[in-house]
């Protein structure tokens, strides 16, 4: 029998799209810790947190993944790509890249992700809420109104963040994402 | 309709129903090549004499019940599940009878989960997605009509030391075999009836109003809603209509089916936490809240409600309403079949939280206890399909109005 005509696949990588969800979760990833020093809702939020809370946002089941915790001094850190060796407590999975590409262009909310099936979160799900919640005052910081519109549920009205807090904080989460500090 | 670009539906759970449905139990059993059930259930049920009827029923059968346990709480509590779990490996049992409400067959997901995956704390398992594997057969006969739980995928448990409420999700609790039997709930008081089929409502609704609606949970949705607003005051005046009483089984599985595949809203996040927090049984917290949903979501629901008073109402009284009335005369329905059930359980039926009321008539949800709730509500994971968003004010601006019994301000909603 000529088993040539069956031949094997091998799949391709989606070489683009892993780039730009990789640098998408490093820049949250950044963004996160520099708002924890920054904003004083995303400060309250990781205080209720417990104190060993390591997260991982990633694509299963081996796309590029993001970190994010506490250190020992209760200092919340981006940790790197990589969850080897680290005790994660809080474990949010996109399903797949495509999904994630959903996500990171925008064209779908985080909770319509969610209501879509496109994550699967273990852990705490209390954790998981916060970290929405932080996630959507981050975008807010990052990207012009009319993209944040699609990435939240409701854009913050100025009781919930006032211009001032809005313009300030930018300059501030802008600045140590890219400085790293 | 629109259909989402997306959705999974699963529902793998085969219902049984019947005026002596649970005659089929050792057929069942076999199928699943189960010959030693435990059989989980709380004290209410074995006080009213539903589990001889179940013995009855596999009399003869050569099936062996290996342990009857009964010290179920009210709500499904932590310590309890891993106990069980200790009994259900000491007594060589091979499957789980859950016989019910959703307190014994959430219990007995759990214990289900601990003894498949041969652990000792469920805890590590909370979440979504976190259970990989076939779990031990498992048969479940809802008592009440009701929270829906033998079609759902998700078992919540009370961790009372923490007083917090977790949920487990995964395709695998679903149970092999729902048995929707009118014996079951022929005996349950007027004053529980109420709030478990309104508990059956709102997971009808809120399938059908928020964000992960897909058109086969709005069917079953909707035809749960029709099905409840036909039968749910008649039964609770007349407590012995089995006709009734086995409709209303049948649309607290529907409703469970649809939730369980469209997921529920901010009646159950604010109605998780004052179970949690208060210990107010679910159902309660159910109609009380679900008005003040819908009120607070009317501007993105507005279509969809308008659809389900269709439901509600009946084609009649729908045809008779103009287009832009009938997703408001949706609420006005809800709260007046809250009213209705008030008066037809002389006051028992709670409408607010004020008057929720402990067997020796304490008050079960003091002000002071609001602002707690809210903090609870927070951290629950039904708030990422609620359709608009909502934060410690919105909840607390809501919960208010529930505690007193008084309409939503509506002009006082920061709509998305």
């Amino acid at each position: 029998m000529n088993y040539n005509k069956y031949p094997q696949i091998n799949p391709k990588s989606k070489f683009i799209k892993r780039i730009y969800v990789s640098v998408m979760l490093f820049v949250v990833g950044r963004a996160i810790a520099a708002a924890a020093k920054s904003d004083k809702v995303v400060k309250e939020e990781f205080k209720n947190l417990r104190d060993d809370f390591m997260m991982r946002l990633g694509v299963t089941p081996n796309g590029p993944e993001m970190i994010l915790g506490k250190n020992e001094k209760g200092v919340v850190k981006y940790m790197g790509w990589n969850s080897k060796g680290k005790k994660i407590t809080m474990n949010m999975q996109i399903k797949n890249l495509e999904a994630a590409m959903l996500m990171f262009t925008f064209q779908e909310s985080t909770t319509v992700a969610t209501a879509r099936d496109r994550l699967a979160v273990s852990g705490d799900l209390p954790d998981a809420c916060a970290f929405v919640r932080i996630l959507d005052i981050v975008e807010t910081y990052l990207l012009p109104k009319i993209i944040v519109k699609f990435a939240v549920k409701r854009y913050p009205k100025w009781s919930q963040m006032s211009p001032l807090r809005k313009y300030v904080g930018r300059v501030l989460v802008y600045t140590r994402t890219l400085l790293g500090i | 309709m629109q259909v989402p670009s997306y959705y999974e539906f699963c529902c793998r759970v085969k219902t049984v129903s019947g005026h002596n449905a649970l005659e089929k139990i050792p057929s069942f059993l076999d199928k699943l090549d189960a010959k030693a059930p435990m059989i989980i259930t709380d004290k209410g049920v074995t006080g009213a004499g539903l589990i001889t009827i179940v013995e009855e029923a596999i009399k003869g059968s050569g099936v062996e019940i290996k342990a009857v346990c009964d010290d179920v709480p009210p709500d499904s509590d932590l310590k309890v599940v891993n106990e069980l779990a200790k009994v259900y490996q000491e007594k060589g049992c091979d499957s789980i009878i859950a016989v019910g409400g959703g307190s014994p067959i959430d219990t007995a997901k759990g214990v289900n989960i601990v003894v498949s995956e041969n652990a000792t704390d469920l805890m590590q398992f909370a979440g979504v997605g976190v259970i990989k594997k076939r779990l031990k057969p498992m048969i479940a006969i809802p008592t009440t009509s009701g929270t829906g739980s033998e079609m759902t995928l998700v078992a919540v448990i009370a961790d009372h030391e923490k007083n917090v409420k977790m949920a487990f999700v995964s395709y695998f609790l679903l149970p092999d075999f729902a048995i929707l039997d009118s014996r079951m709930t022929k005996t349950l008081p007027p004053f529980i009836t109420a709030p478990t089929a309104m508990d059956a409502m709102t997971h009808a609704i809120e399938a059908y109003t928020c964000l992960g609606k897909n058109p086969v949970s709005d069917a079953t949705a909707l035809k749960a809603i029709e099905m409840i607003s036909l039968n749910l005051l008649k039964v609770v005046k007349k407590p012995d209509d089995l006709d009734g009483r086995l409709a209303l089984a049948n649309a607290s599985a529907l409703a469970g089916m649809s939730f369980s595949n469209s997921m529920v809203g901010m009646v159950h996040t604010l109605g998780h936490a004052t179970g949690g927090v208060c210990h107010v049984p679910h159902g309660v917290c159910m109609s009380i809240f679900l008005p003040y949903a819908l009120e607070y979501n009317m501007h993105k629901i507005k279509n969809d409600l308008a659809e389900v008073y269709f439901a509600l109402a009946g084609q009649e009284e729908y045809a008779k309403t103009a287009p832009g009335e009938r997703a408001e005369k949706a609420i006005t329905f809800v709260r007046q079949l809250n009213q209705d059930l008030h008066d037809a359980t002389d006051g028992k039926h709670a409408r607010c939280l004020k008057e929720v009321f402990d067997r020796e008539g304490n008050p079960m949800v003091p002000k002071d206890k609001l602002s707690d709730i809210v903090k609870t509500a927070l951290g629950d994971a039904s708030q990422f399909y609620n359709p608009e968003d909502f934060d410690y004010n919105d909840l607390m601006f809501v919960i208010e109005h529930a505690w007193e019994g008084t309409p939503l301000d509506r002009s006082k909603i920061k709509k998305g």
